[in-house]
């Protein structure tokens, strides 16, 4: 987003939320990326038609299949303060779930996991940590060793 | 996002965040992040234009086998094509109240929106063809029942969930939703490509939900129950509020 295209006031409301600070930096080197297993972990609030919606400021996370069809993705986010026209004509604009299955036909990545994950992203991040390392775990246990995140 | 980075690579898997919001991925400092100047709510980018998504998708993974880190924030160079206004889009038929409700919401309102939703159903229903998708299904209600639980709160009532696992809050909330997908869904004619903008004067500016949905917003933070008041903010985007709103 370029901030300097908000209203001033705005534009500082956002730059101005607050962030976790962490003492350690983590980096994880690895393969060439045509041998990369990826998957998709959104803080959009996403569920899958049927699940339980997002609440609020849950913490917890919910499983998206890569079986999943654009028909049967919902956005739950609690924040109205984002664009959803793009989500609703595509949902690649936030789950781009049909351009990595194309990524890995081309051999550019080596496969696509075989589970995404979504949080809500208004929530507290401290509050995430229960389910960011499930999900850790869980990855792991499909081979992924490569996540697109991507927020909204 | 940039949080569930930093605990997932921990974890010993790496990650690269999309992120729209430059001095948040600043403070946070994840491992790797590509920030992209695309509005919120588009991190990949235009809707249907997968080329330039893929370029936005190879740039971030493109970070996970070049070196630099740990806390590399690269940017993506390019705006989103799709900013601008499609002059050639035409907006499904709507009903702007007239007058506008100055204060208070009412009978008449409702009845114009429930109007409005009817004459809105054939846009919606050849746009879910066309797409062979919606995403209205938040509330677990149908659009019609949405719009007549609105209703019954636009005349003053105070109504009992219709969703057995709601409270009858949660279930507004959720309906609204639905209703501005609903609406929004209908707008996407078929060979047009408008603009977020666009879309968003049309709902806010010309609609009887628009107008609706307003009025709600302003009834409830003047109303004396805090349960409401708190509700009424996750109605209307705050750039959609008006100034003396």
């Amino acid at each position: 987003m370029r901030l300097e295209k908000l209203p001033a006031d705005y534009a500082k409301r956002l730059s101005a939320l607050e962030c976790p600070a962490f003492t350690t930096t983590p980096w994880v080197a690895g393969k060439p990326l045509d041998q990369r297993r990826v998957a998709i972990v959104s803080s959009a609030g996403l569920t899958v038609r049927g699940d339980r919606v997002f609440r609020g400021r849950d913490a917890d996370y919910r499983t998206i299949p890569s079986t999943t069809q654009a028909n049967d993705l919902l956005c739950s986010h609690i924040s109205i303060n984002f664009d959803r026209n793009g989500f609703q004509e595509d949902w690649n604009v936030v789950f781009p779930l049909d351009r990595l299955n194309e990524l890995a036909v081309q051999g550019r990545i080596g496969s696509v996991a075989a589970t995404h994950y979504s949080f809500m992203g208004a929530t507290d991040p401290v509050q995430m940590v229960e389910g960011a390392v499930d999900v850790a775990g869980r990855l792991k246990a499909d081979h992924v060793d490569a996540v697109l995140l991507t927020s909204v | 996002m940039s949080a569930l980075g930093h605990h997932l690579e921990e974890a010993g898997i790496a990650t690269v965040a999309i992120a729209l919001i430059r001095p948040q991925a600043e403070n946070t400092r994840p491992p790797r992040a590509l920030w992209v100047p695309f509005e919120l709510g588009r991190p990949i980018g235009p809707p249907s234009d997968p080329a330039f998504q893929r370029r936005v998708i190879l740039g971030a993974l493109g970070m996970l086998v070049e070196g630099g880190g740990p806390v590399r924030i690269a940017d993506f160079p390019d705006d989103d094509p799709r900013e601008g206004p499609d002059r050639n889009w035409q907006a499904p038929p709507s009903i702007r109240p007239n007058p506008a409700p100055r204060a208070g919401a009412g009978a008449a309102l409702a009845e114009t929106v429930e109007a409005e939703l009817r004459a809105l159903a054939p846009a919606y229903a050849a746009s879910c063809t066309r797409r062979e998708r919606s995403t209205v299904g938040l509330s677990g209600l149908a659009p019609a029942a949405c719009g007549e639980y609105l209703a019954v709160w636009l005349r003053g009532e105070r109504p009992a969930s219709p969703v057995g696992d709601m409270s009858p809050g949660l279930a507004l909330r959720f309906a609204l939703d639905d209703l501005k997908a609903y609406a929004l869904e209908a707008a996407l004619s078929p060979g047009s490509r408008p603009s977020s903008r666009q879309l968003g004067d049309w709902l806010w500016k010309d609609t009887a939900l628009g107008a609706a949905v307003q009025a709600l917003r302003r009834d409830f933070l003047a109303g004396d129950d805090d349960r409401l008041k708190q509700l009424a903010f996750f109605f209307v985007p705050a750039l959609r509020v008006p100034p003396a709103g």
